[in-house]
C-alpha cells in the first residue's frame, strides 16, 4: 500500500481518480465477490436493523417491509407498556438471576477443569477426558432437553425411579414442572452442554506458561497447589478477563454458556412459568405467538441496549482492575 | 519431609482423578442411557431399573421409527438441509472471503466495517421475521438455507486463512492468463481443504441442530426436520396425559418416551461420526476465533 501511493500521488487530481478507477476495473471480478457478501449482509443483517424503528412505530405485519418506515410513530408507547406489564418484574428478575447464577457456576467450571486435567501427568487418560467432556457442545439444546426429560421427569425419569427404589423419597421430585428446581435445572445443563467446551480456549493458555517457571517453582520447594496458584492462575489472568468481558457482554443472552433462550424456551413450561420466563421468551412469544410485532420488538431492543452497555463497562472495568481488555 | 511432599502429591493426584472421572461418567452416562432405553421394550422402560443394559432387548422402537412415514420425512429433509446448506455455505463465504482477502483491493476498510458492525449487532428475532416474511421465505425448503448462508465468524476465518496462502501461486496463474473464478477453483480451494473442512463441519452441526427455523418459519408439515419431531416427541412424553400411554398400538409395547430415546440416538449418531473430524479441526477454529473475535 505505502509503495503504491508514491507514483499515484504524482499525478493531478484527475489523474489519481482514473489510477483509482484503473484499480477498480483491474479488482472488479473480486468487487463482484465481495459485492454478493454485501448485499447478503444488506438484506440479512441490515434490514432487520432497520426493522428495529418498528418499536417506535404502530407496525402491523401485513405491511411488509415497507410499514416499517411509512406506519406511524407511537414514540415510547410499546416501552411504556412494556414497563407497566405486569409480568415486568418477574420477566426482568428472571433474566437477571439466570444470567448472574450462569456467571458464578458455569463461568469457573471450565477454569477448574482446565487446571485439573493440566495437572494430569496421563497423557492418554487426560485426551480421553478432554474428547468426551466437549461433545456435548455438538449436540443441539433439544437433544439435552431430551436427555434432561429421560432422566429426571417424574414419570420416566431415571433420577426418580432411582430415588423412589431407594427409599429417598415416595413421590417423584418434579424437576421439570416445578418453579423451584428451573434455575438449578438450566444452570446444570448449561454446564454440562459448554464446560469442556470453553476449556480449550483456558487449556490453550496454560500451554503457553513457560515449563521453566513450574521447574524453578518446584527447587523453591513450592507444592502442586503453591504452583497452580502463583504460576498456573496468573498465566491464565488475560484469558480469563477477555473471556469474561464477552461473558458478562452477552449475560442476558445466556453468556459463554449457552443461550438462556433456548433454555428457557425448551425447558419451559406453563407450571415452571414463574421462574423460567425470561424477557426473550417473552418477546418471542408476544411477537410470533401473539402477532405483536411492535411491542415484541420494543422488549428485545431493551435487551440489546443492556447487552451493549454491559459490555463497554465490564471492558473498561476490566482494563481499569487487570490492564487486559476485550477492546 | 520429601516423603510427605511424595504423600501429598498422591493425595492431589488421586483427588483430580477421582473427579475427573466423575465428571467424565456425568458427561458420558447420559448419551449411554439414551442408547439402551432406545433398545429396551418402550413400556418395560417406564417401569424403571434399567440402568446399565436392556432389560428387555427389542428392535421394535427403530422398526416403528423407520416405518412412520413422518418420522423418514423429517430425517430427509434434516439431511438435505445439512447437505445443501452446508455447500451453499461454503461456497458463498468462501468466494467473499477470497475476495476481501486481497490485501490491495479498494474500499476493503469499507467492506470490513460492514461485517464486523453486522457480526456485533443484530436488529434481532422480530425484525428479522418481517424480513423473512417480506422476501415469501416463510413456509418454504429455502428459509433453512438461505438465511444462514453466510456468517460473519467464518467470514473472518477464511479471510485469516486464504492470506496466508502464497503470493507466488496466484501470480503465476495470472501470468497464465487464469482468471480469478479459475483461480478462486483451481488453486484457491484445492489448497485451502483445513478451513473448508472445519466451516463445513461447523455449518453442517448447526444445520443438523437447527430447531427454531422449522417451529416457526415453517407451518408446512411436509418440511419438519428431524430436530423439530424430536422436540415434538419429547413434550408428548413429558406431558402427563400421554407417558404412559402406548403410541402406537399395533406396536407392541412402543412409548411416546421410547420413540423419544430412539430420534435422540438417530440424531446423535452423525454428529458422533463426525466427531473425530470436528477435534482434528475444531481445536484450531476456536482459537483462531477468539483471536480474530
Amino acid at each position: 500500500m505505502e509503495l503504491e501511493t508514491q507514483p499515484r500521488s504524482l499525478g493531478t487530481g484527475g489523474g489519481r481518480r482514473s489510477i483509482l478507477w484503473k484499480r477498480f476495473k483491474k479488482q472488479k471480478v473480486l468487487h463482484l465477490f465481495v459485492g454478493l457478501g454485501m448485499i447478503y449482509l444488506l438484506i440479512f443483517a441490515y434490514t432487520p436493523m432497520f426493522g428495529i424503528l418498528m418499536a417506535f412505530k404502530d407496525y402491523s405485519i401485513s405491511s411488509g417491509i415497507k410499514g416499517i418506515f411509512t406506519s406511524d410513530w407511537v414514540g415510547l408507547r410499546y416501552f411504556d407498556e412494556f414497563v407497566h406489564d405486569y409480568q415486568f418484574g418477574k420477566l426482568v428478575r428472571n433474566t437477571l438471576v439466570l444470567s448472574l447464577l450462569k456467571v458464578i457456576f458455569a463461568f469457573p467450571a471450565p477454569i477448574l477443569l482446565a487446571i485439573m486435567l493440566n495437572e494430569v501427568k496421563h497423557m492418554a487418560f487426560k485426551r480421553f477426558v478432554q474428547t468426551i467432556s466437549y461433545l456435548p457442545h455438538f449436540i443441539s439444546w433439544v437433544v439435552v432437553v431430551g436427555v434432561s426429560y429421560a432422566f429426571l421427569s417424574a414419570d420416566v425419569g431415571v433420577v426418580n425411579k432411582a430415588l423412589m427404589a431407594m427409599g429417598f423419597t415416595d413421590e417423584p421430585l418434579a424437576f421439570l414442572t416445578s418453579p423451584n428446581y428451573f434455575w438449578g435445572l438450566a444452570v446444570g445443563s448449561a454446564v454440562w452442554k459448554e464446560m469442556g467446551w470453553w476449556t480449550i480456549i483456558f487449556l490453550a493458555a496454560i500451554s503457553g506458561i513457560s515449563p521453566s517457571q513450574y521447574e524453578a517453582a518446584e527447587i523453591d520447594g513450592a507444592g502442586r497447589l503453591a504452583r497452580i496458584r502463583y504460576i498456573t492462575l496468573p498465566g491464565m489472568k488475560g484469558t480469563i478477563v477477555v473471556v469474561l468481558v464477552l461473558t458478562i457482554g452477552s449475560i442476558l443472552g445466556g453468556g459463554l454458556v449457552g443461550s438462556n433462550f433456548e433454555q428457557a424456551y425448551l425447558l419451559g413450561n406453563s407450571i415452571n412459568n414463574p421462574t423460567s420466563e425470561i424477557v426473550q421468551t417473552y418477546a418471542f412469544r408476544v411477537g410470533l405467538s401473539d402477532g405483536r410485532f411492535s411491542y415484541a420488538a420494543a422488549i428485545d431492543l431493551i435487551q440489546s441496549v443492556i447487552s451493549v452497555a454491559l459490555i463497554f463497562s465490564s471492558n473498561y472495568i476490566a482494563k481499569r482492575v487487570s490492564g487486559s481488555s476485550l477492546f | 519431609m520429601l516423603k510427605s511432599q511424595r504423600q501429598k502429591d498422591l493425595v492431589f493426584d488421586s483427588v483430580i482423578y477421582v473427579v475427573l472421572f466423575i465428571i467424565m461418567l456425568t458427561m458420558l452416562y447420559p448419551f449411554y442411557y439414551v442408547l439402551i432405553a432406545s433398545f429396551n421394550k418402550g413400556s418395560d422402560s417406564l417401569l424403571g431399573g434399567v440402568y446399565l443394559w436392556p432389560r428387555n432387548f427389542t428392535l421394535e422402537n427403530y422398526r416403528v421409527f423407520m416405518d412412520d412415514p413422518k418420522w423418514v420425512k423429517a430425517f430427509l429433509i434434516s439431511v438435505l438441509r445439512t447437505v445443501s446448506g452446508t455447500l451453499l455455505g461454503l461456497l458463498l463465504t468462501s468466494i467473499v472471503a477470497y475476495g476481501l482477502s486481497h490485501r490491495d483491493l479498494l474500499f476493503s476498510k469499507v467492506y470490513f466495517t460492514v461485517i464486523v458492525f453486522a457480526m456485533y449487532f443484530s436488529g434481532g428475532l422480530i425484525p428479522y421475521y418481517v424480513v423473512l416474511r417480506s422476501l415469501g421465505l416463510l413456509n418454504s425448503f429455502a428459509v433453512y438455507i438461505i438465511p444462514s448462508m453466510l456468517s460473519t465468524f467464518f467470514l473472518l476465518i477464511a479471510i485469516s486463512f486464504f492470506r496466508e496462502i502464497p503470493a507466488e501461486l496466484k501470480e503465476s496463474a495470472h501470468i497464465d492468463g487464469a482468471g480469478e473464478l479459475t483461480i478462486f477453483f483451481r488453486i484457491i480451494l484445492p489448497v485451502s481443504t483445513p478451513v473448508l473442512a472445519t466451516m463445513a463441519l461447523f455449518m453442517g452441526v448447526g444445520q443438523w441442530n437447527s430447531w427454531l427455523d422449522s417451529a416457526y418459519f415453517v407451518q408446512s408439515e411436509e418440511l419438519r426436520t428431524l430436530a423439530f419431531r424430536m422436540m415434538e416427541v419429547i413434550n408428548k412424553s413429558n406431558s402427563p396425559m400421554d407417558s404412559l400411554a402406548v403410541a402406537n398400538s399395533a406396536s407392541a409395547g412402543v412409548t411416546s418416551f421410547s420413540l423419544q430415546v430412539t430420534s435422540m440416538v438417530v440424531s446423535i449418531v452423525p454428529i458422533i461420526c463426525v466427531y473425530p473430524f470436528l477435534q482434528k479441526y475444531f481445536v484450531h477454529g476456536i482459537m483462531l476465533g477468539s483471536v480474530k473475535g
